[in-house]
């Protein structure tokens, strides 16, 4: 080789190597962020008013990521002060806990799947959690969301919403789901293309047992409650006015109980963004609006109705505030681990804590101002069982 | 990569053992071939008179120095790869706990390429792993014994064929595609420098004399450093940095990670130290290796043996010092392969200075005319093969040769079991072994039962006569390892092929609260089980069900706080007459393709025995 092309050869390696090298050494660009639009979810701690008493799903345990969280189902019967684990037995429950249940009607329980498992196993209790007999499944995934269930008054059939955005609604004995609409189906509807419509979060059926769909709406000031018509849907939410009518609208949570259907929205988007809960008596007809909550750019974790129209909402960073007489009120400092709020009617209002496998309820009254501990409850965490 | 990993301990005393005894029985095999071929040899030599050509053989071009650094050099590194591959780790740690790591920063596309040899590896541990030892053993003592002929470079082009494997499958190449490359923690993977070792050794003789494989390796030496010398200078990779954010730079990094291996203190001390001063002088440090390997690479570009020399002196003490204080030696904690890159540079550089500084073999003529009456010791070469009977031929190898021809014996002893089990895509039951036990025989009547399939149609065991029935117990809402042992039964079936018709898939429902039709129907669904013609999930009421796991001795337990169903995990094969002839413990393990696979060929096994009794 002579020394030109031994040169030449050594520039070109050197050039070769280098740009190989610098190439490789070079981390890949970030994705872009997906442009599909989500909705926050809200967690699926929360808690629900019976004619048996108060129930509150709570995640307790462990790392989720290594299936040792479980979720527990407490109730504190009607009349008592003591809650008490009911949480019921046979599934694993670290894919989470739904419940929907009326005045005079079982309890039921969906148990969302996780790991391997793909479809929803069902139970029910009449006697408050004492015992529980299995229903047919529902043979698809519950959504992540707390009002993913609702159970139909009077004739025992269930409204599902599922994982992949699709209502479906089973007859009395459950054996028998058929679809009821999609989001992409609701979008397509006028109401849908009225609200614009991007996902759906809740389902719920009017005292009359007519199914209520609810969803996040991208046209300004549209509340996406959707209400069965024949073969399609009409918008059967509150009509908001002023400030709220300008803003993209999620309704957070859909329930209802005895006569009245209850709504939590959301307004806006960040640091003005408010909630607020409406209800309705008369099937969706006429609604009634609470004064709005500022957030404050804090994300709703955790929200619960109680009974006579009072809420309660858990926002991101430890803040919790309680709706009572149309009224938000901002709660002191909630304490560590502070999963679920249980709002009362007397102006106390209670909160569940978490840490791994105890459960503490704290108290508080509007007179009070501080947290106080009212109950302790230990609970045998069964770690590594799912895993 | 979910193929590569088996999920099971890497010190796994079931596989351990198994490790061990398929060595043992390997070496023996091994001492065998050479015990052979030697006695094959020595009986030649003595029965045969000598070809009369060797008796006046032509003088011989003995081989220059740096052939013989590379040969002996690189044979060594294979022969201590080949041991380090025989830590009782390696049979089931290589892919998941070197191989996997090693790729899990590179593209996807070589993830997938290294992830495809992983899961072959992962599916039949033992093969691979005592393959991995005799291949390289082989190829190690064959380049020690070869000193020329064409089986000497045949030698290097076998070492080149492995390294080549072992950089693409074992070292994912050698990393050069992730980010973070850096020639002081390895790059570009200490199997390509055996494989430009091999390449050399594989060049011809005429080559030995001629100054172009100094050439060759001095300047690609010079053009690789230079090379990393500005990647290592390249700015925003965090080798200019100690420490950033708090947090150790990248070179600390790589180093502080290297610190936890088991090995003695004193090597741990003295990375630790070495990762202080860099968090504390990151700076200086990279500027020197900058330095040192930009000077380095120039010095070997400039082909001049009075630069080169004091410069490969430095360059050497630069690869030891890395050696040590960078890659941790390599070959520490049970699960180093090779104690990676900085010997095989400093033996190539060297080699490379030994070659163009003029260490030419000597002419033919220069010879001592003593080596022409001497003794044959000329390896086998194809023109004497061609010239005499290759018994001839044999007999007069030198002893050499013989450990060649005995070396390539060690590489087929090793790669043959190992083709043969790569091909087969069903993995070995050495899994499923280690993690339930192996099977126990028994010899007992099956007890009956009447059961409703997820049809809704009775079943009772007795309707199942004629059938070797795979019996087992499944919680329909389990979430972790019922769903896997289905599948295992529903592999167990393809794998029978046509047996599979006169074989009964059967699982029992396994919960207390969640045994109703709907459940069973359900999981059918879930797992694709709906199209299997002999499957059967079969529940019954709870006294009905209660009554079979007590007669099967399964327990059925249920959980507080949102636990799973506790049951026995066991499966039975029953025979064609009703009685119960295997008890397998049926705990799935760690579910991943290469345990599922293992468990299925376990239970194809089991009824395979029951329709070869029958």
């Amino acid at each position: 080789m002579t020394r030109a092309g031994r040169g030449i050869a050594s520039a070109a390696w050197l050039a070769a190597l280098v740009m190989t090298a610098a190439g490789c050494g070079t981390a890949a660009p970030a994705r872009s962020p997906s442009t599909v639009p989500t909705v926050p979810p809200v967690a699926l701690n929360t808690s629900l008013a019976t004619a048996a008493g108060t129930w509150a799903t709570v995640v307790m345990g462990g790392s989720a990521a290594q299936y040792n969280n479980f979720w527990q189902l407490f109730l504190r019967p009607a009349g008592s002060a003591q809650w008490k684990l009911v949480t019921p037995p046979g599934t694993a429950d670290n894919g989470g806990l739904v419940v929907a249940g009326g005045t005079g009607q079982p309890l039921i329980t969906a148990f969302r799947p996780s790991q391997d498992l793909t479809y929803t196993p069902l139970t029910q209790t009449s006697n408050g959690g004492r015992t529980w007999s299995a229903l047919s499944p529902l043979d698809a995934a519950l959504a992540g969301t707390p009002d993913s269930l609702a159970a139909q008054p009077g004739t025992g059939g269930l409204l599902a919403l599922l994982a992949t955005g699709t209502a479906e609604q089973a007859d009395a004995a459950g054996t028998r789901w058929a679809t009821l609409a999609s989001a992409r189906t609701l979008a397509a509807t006028a109401a849908g293309r009225s609200c614009g419509l991007r996902a759906l979060t809740a389902v719920t059926y009017t005292p009359a047992g007519a199914p209520l769909l609810a969803g996040a709406c991208t046209q300004p000031g549209v509340v996406g409650i959707f209400a069965a018509a024949g073969t399609t849907w009409l918008t059967a939410g509150p009509v908001l006015t002023g400030a709220l009518a300008r803003q993209p609208i999620t309704v957070l949570r859909l329930s209802t109980t005895g006569d009245q259907i209850t709504a939590l929205l959301t307004a806006g988007t960040g640091r003005h963004a408010v909630v607020l809960a409406a209800w309705s008596t008369d099937g969706g007809a006429k609604w009634t609006l609470s004064s709005p909550l500022a957030t404050g750019g804090h994300q709703i974790v955790a929200a619960s109705f109680g009974p006579d129209q009072t809420a309660a909402v858990v926002t991101a960073g430890g803040r919790g505030a309680a709706l009572s007489a149309g009224k938000w009120q901002q709660l002191p400092a909630l304490p560590a681990g502070s999963a679920a709020l249980v709002p009362g009617t007397d102006g106390r209002t209670e909160v569940l804590a978490v840490h791994r496998g105890t459960l503490t309820v704290w108290q508080v009254t509007s007179s009070s101002g501080s947290w106080a501990k009212a109950q302790l409850i230990n609970v045998p965490i069964q770690y590594g069982s799912s895993g | 990569m979910p193929g590569m990993n088996t999920g099971l301990n890497v010190s796994d005393p079931t596989i351990v053992e198994a490790f061990k005894t398929a060595l043992l029985h390997q070496g023996l095999i091994a001492l065998l071939i050479f015990l052979v071929v030697g006695l094959t040899w020595l009986s030649l030599r003595a029965w045969l008179p000598l070809p009369a050509a060797t008796k006046t053989t032509t003088p011989a071009v003995p081989e220059p120095a740096w052939r013989q650094l590379l040969r002996y050099g690189s044979g060594v590194l294979w022969v201590f790869d080949g041991i380090l591959q025989a830590q009782p780790k390696m049979a089931v740690g290589l892919p998941s706990q070197v191989i996997q790591p090693t790729a899990a920063s590179s593209p996807h596309w070589v993830q997938t390429v290294v992830n495809w040899a992983g899961t072959a590896w992962s599916y039949h541990p033992m093969q691979a792993g005592a393959a991995a030892v005799w291949i390289q053993v082989g190829i190690g003592v064959w380049l020690l014994a070869g000193a020329r002929g064409p089986l000497s470079r045949l030698a290097g082009v076998v070492s080149v064929c492995w390294g080549l494997l072992v950089w693409v499958f074992g070292e994912a190449f050698g990393g050069i595609f992730a980010p973070g490359l850096t020639w002081l923690f390895g790059a570009p993977g200490a199997v390509l420098i055996y494989c430009a070792a091999g390449a050399l050794i594989a060049l011809p003789e005429r080559a030995w004399r001629s100054r172009l494989p100094g050439q060759i390796t001095m300047t690609g030496l010079g053009v690789f450093l230079i090379g990393m010398a500005v990647l290592q200078a390249w700015p925003g990779r965090g080798f200019w940095q100690g420490t950033a954010s708090g947090q150790p730079g990248t070179l600390a990094s790589m180093t502080a990670s290297m610190a936890p291996t088991p090995q003695p203190h004193v090597f741990t001390a003295l990375i630790n130290a070495f990762t202080t001063f860099d968090e504390a002088y990151g700076w200086a440090v990279n500027l020197f290796a900058v330095i040192a390997l930009a000077a380095a690479g120039a010095a070997f570009l400039t082909l001049r043996p009075r630069l080169i020399r004091p410069v490969l002196a430095g360059f050497i003490l630069l690869c030891l010092a890395d050696w040590i204080l960078i890659e941790d030696f390599g070959f520490f904690g049970g699960l180093g392969t090779d104690p990676n890159s900085m010997i095989p540079f400093a033996l190539l550089a060297a080699a490379g200075y030994l070659a163009v500084a003029g260490a030419r073999a000597p002419d033919p003529a220069v010879v001592p005319a003593g080596a022409e009456t001497a003794p044959p010791r000329a390896g086998i070469s194809w023109q004497r093969l061609r010239e005499t009977a290759s018994l001839r031929a044999l007999a007069s190898a030198n002893i050499s040769s013989v450990a060649g021809v005995g070396a390539i014996g060690l590489i087929i002893l090793g790669a043959a079991p190992m083709a043969a089990a790569q091909a087969n895509p069903v993995a070995d039951t050495i899994l499923a072994q280690a993690i339930d036990g192996s099977a126990a025989p028994l010899h007992y009547r099956a007890a009956g039962f009447t059961l409703t399939d997820q049809h809704g149609n009775a079943v009772t065991l007795t309707s199942l006569r004629g059938k070797v029935v795979l019996l087992t117990f499944l919680d329909p809402v389990c979430t972790s390892d019922c769903p896997l042992e289905a599948q295992e039964f529903r592999q167990a079936g393809q794998l029978l092929g046509a047996a599979d018709r006169h074989v009964e898939l059967v699982a029992v429902v396994a919960n207390p609260v969640d045994y109703q039709l709907g459940y069973t129907q359900a999981f059918d669904r879930q797992e694709g089980l709906t199209g299997v013609p002999n499957w059967l999930y079969l529940t019954g009421s709870l006294a009905q069900l209660r009554a079979v796991w007590r007669n099967y001795g399964v327990a059925a337990d249920i959980e507080p706080a949102g636990a799973m169903i506790g049951h026995s995990e066991i499966a039975f094969a029953i025979d064609k007459a009703g009685r119960v002839r295997t008890e397998l413990n049926f705990n799935p393990g760690p579910g991943t393709a290469a345990t599922k696979s293992s468990f299925a060929a376990e239970l194809a096994n089991a009824a395979r025995q029951q329709l070869g009794h029958s």
